[in-house]
């Protein structure tokens, strides 16, 4: 490190500049920053402008949510739950859904009224629930001995791929609209969730073609030669696989999926960064800039380690090793 | 005897004047051993593979387990010769995501249609055919290179094939592990098992085979008994080969 004189600067420069930021840093925390504008808002952050007398049907939902996380991060020795697990894991988002939207003896709220880390968590689960298996099709679509699915799906993944995900977002808020026959409406929410997934779903696709790619054809003849047909071969013996080599690329997607929802506060949805831009807008807060967004940036950093943490115990689930490791 | 393999004027050429198979006529018997023997590229591993679909060929007519395959290759007819005829590979190619017992009851299950529990009781028949009852619950990558192997063997017999075709069964086995797979295939023989295998394996051949098919690029030199093959090839090339292996 010191070994001469370069080195030492060098070292003894970063030093410094790492503990002058520091002191800058802890400066504003102690005498400059007002956390009122946080603390103040906090049921909004969560639950945006949802009505009072039912927050608590968007809170039951985090605290499943919570629940789940816990319980798959940490493991406890309750073998009952691990069978059940991934259906919850499945079940909890379209319960979700119906949660905050209601009906069933539920008060209907439409989904205007839907918003923060709530409405962040739901587009994100929605469109990951719905594009995994849309991606899967596509990249079957893509291996597809039939020329016209084969180049529909390579037509398809391309295109989406060539279009940033902002114009999608635009395509599905704007456009979509005047498509549709007079007096069939869908909510910004859907519309936000249907660009979501078929612009996940072409990544989605190309992310598990990657994994059946690094299946060696060995296999494929080994299925044929048992007689299983196509159908059962990409069923049992190339989806599992391919699955497994994509997992992590595909948790890539989740997290990008996730930090890619707040581009939706651009069109009008209050998700986490589009309430709290309508805070930072209130007279009350004004110039609170730095709090809200060092706030925020806390809040996706946290949802983000607990989606990784998460998907992590999946890729633990299904890799080989572990089964392995499980027998011994 | 009535055949399970009959071959007429097989021709199947990758490039403008190359031929992997070369106008080959021939016939193996029920209950039959045949071993396939020839130097490296001549030819032998495209053709057991034609014989359960693997393989394309261009002209000529193929008939296996009754079923008739020609250069259009009917994908249904195709599966019917699969359903009856069990293939061994040189790499085993086993499925690593799925435990040996998986790895067998597959194809009965989705092939046959039989239940998990006649399957299984079946597949644990045959691993103790095997010998390797204890490693049912394990994965392929747990197992030795003959284990994986025998494991193989055992999934080929899973769908009760008429006809087991054997891909270079020992040519990827340490030496010391080939003689369990030979053992595990010279059981099979006796039990009246219709073997198709390549090999260079001179040792087996001259044991359990009934016929040796020497072959060379694409073409079918000689087909005759060991006795005479290994002791009295009648033709040059043979003879060449045999020298070159016994050095």
């Amino acid at each position: 490190m010191f070994s001469n004189l370069i080195n030492s600067l060098v070292v003894i420069s970063i030093v410094f500049i790492f503990l002058f930021s520091l002191l800058l840093v802890f400066k504003w925390l102690l005498f400059s920053s007002q956390w009122g504008v946080v603390t103040q808002n906090l049921p909004l952050y969560a639950f945006g402008v949802f009505p009072v007398d039912q927050r608590w049907r968007p809170c039951l939902w985090l605290l499943i949510l919570a629940f789940l996380s816990i319980v798959t991060i940490f493991k406890p020795r309750w073998s009952w739950f691990g069978k059940v697990l991934p259906i919850a894991w499945v079940g909890v988002i379209p319960l979700g859904v119906g949660l905050l939207s209601g009906g069933l003896g539920l008060l209907p709220v439409e989904s205007r009224h839907w918003g923060g880390f709530t409405l962040t968590i739901l587009l994100m689960s929605c469109s990951a629930l719905l594009a995994f298996p849309l991606g899967i099709m596509f990249a079957i679509g893509r291996q597809s001995k039939l020329p016209l699915i084969k180049y529909f799906s390579a037509l398809y993944i391309d295109a989406l791929r060539a279009v940033p995900l902002i114009s999608i977002l635009f395509f599905g808020q704007l456009l979509i609209p005047l498509f549709l026959p007079l007096g069939v409406e869908i909510n910004r929410v859907s519309r936000a969730v249907i660009s979501f997934t078929l612009f996940v779903a072409a990544y989605i696709a190309e992310d598990i073609r990657g994994g059946w790619q690094a299946i060696p054809n060995s296999q494929l003849e080994a299925s044929k030669a048992l007689g299983l047909s196509q159908a059962q071969t990409i069923r049992f013996i190339i989806l599992p696989q391919a699955l497994t080599i994509a997992l992590p690329a595909l948790t890539n997607q989740a997290i990008g999926l996730l930090q890619n929802t707040s581009l939706m506060s651009i069109l009008g949805l209050v998700e986490l960064l589009g309430i709290s831009r309508s805070i930072l807008a209130n007279p009350v807060f004004i110039g609170r800039y730095i709090e809200v967004y060092v706030w925020l940036a806390g809040i996706y950093w946290v949802i983000c380690t607990v989606m990784a943490l998460l998907l992590r115990q999946l890729e633990e689930k299904v890799s080989i090793q572990r089964r392995i490791r499980k027998n011994v | 005897m009535s055949h399970i393999i009959r071959a007429n004027n097989l021709v199947k050429s990758f490039t403008k004047g190359l031929r992997a198979l070369d106008d080959i006529s021939m016939v193996v018997n029920k209950q039959e051993v045949l071993v396939v023997m020839g130097p490296s590229g001549s030819g032998k591993s495209t053709l057991i593979r034609t014989f359960n679909g693997l393989e394309t060929f261009d002209s000529g007519k193929l008939e296996v387990v009754g079923v008739p395959l020609y250069s259009n290759h009917d994908e249904r007819n195709i599966r019917a010769i699969r359903r009856k005829v069990g293939m061994v590979f040189q790499q085993f190619n086993l499925f690593p995501h799925l435990s040996i017992l998986e790895n067998i009851i597959l194809a009965p299950m989705k092939v046959q249609k039989l239940t998990r529990i006649e399957a299984e009781e079946h597949a644990m028949h045959l691993l103790s055919q095997m010998g390797i009852t204890k490693q049912a619950r394990k994965y392929p990558s747990q197992l030795s290179g003959g284990e994986q192997q025998r494991v193989a063997i055992a999934r080929a017999l899973a769908l009760k094939p008429e006809l087991l075709l054997f891909d270079e069964p020992t040519s990827a086995l340490d030496p010391e592990r080939v003689n369990e797979v030979l053992d595990a295939m010279r059981t099979l023989a006796q039990k009246g098992m219709t073997m198709v295998v390549v090999t260079h394996e001179v040792g087996f051949a001259r044991e359990v085979a009934d016929r040796v098919l020497f072959m060379d690029s694409g073409k079918l030199i000689e087909m005759t008994t060991p006795d005479i093959f290994f002791s009295n090839a009648k033709h040059e090339r043979s003879r060449k080969f045999l020298n070159q292996i016994e050095k």
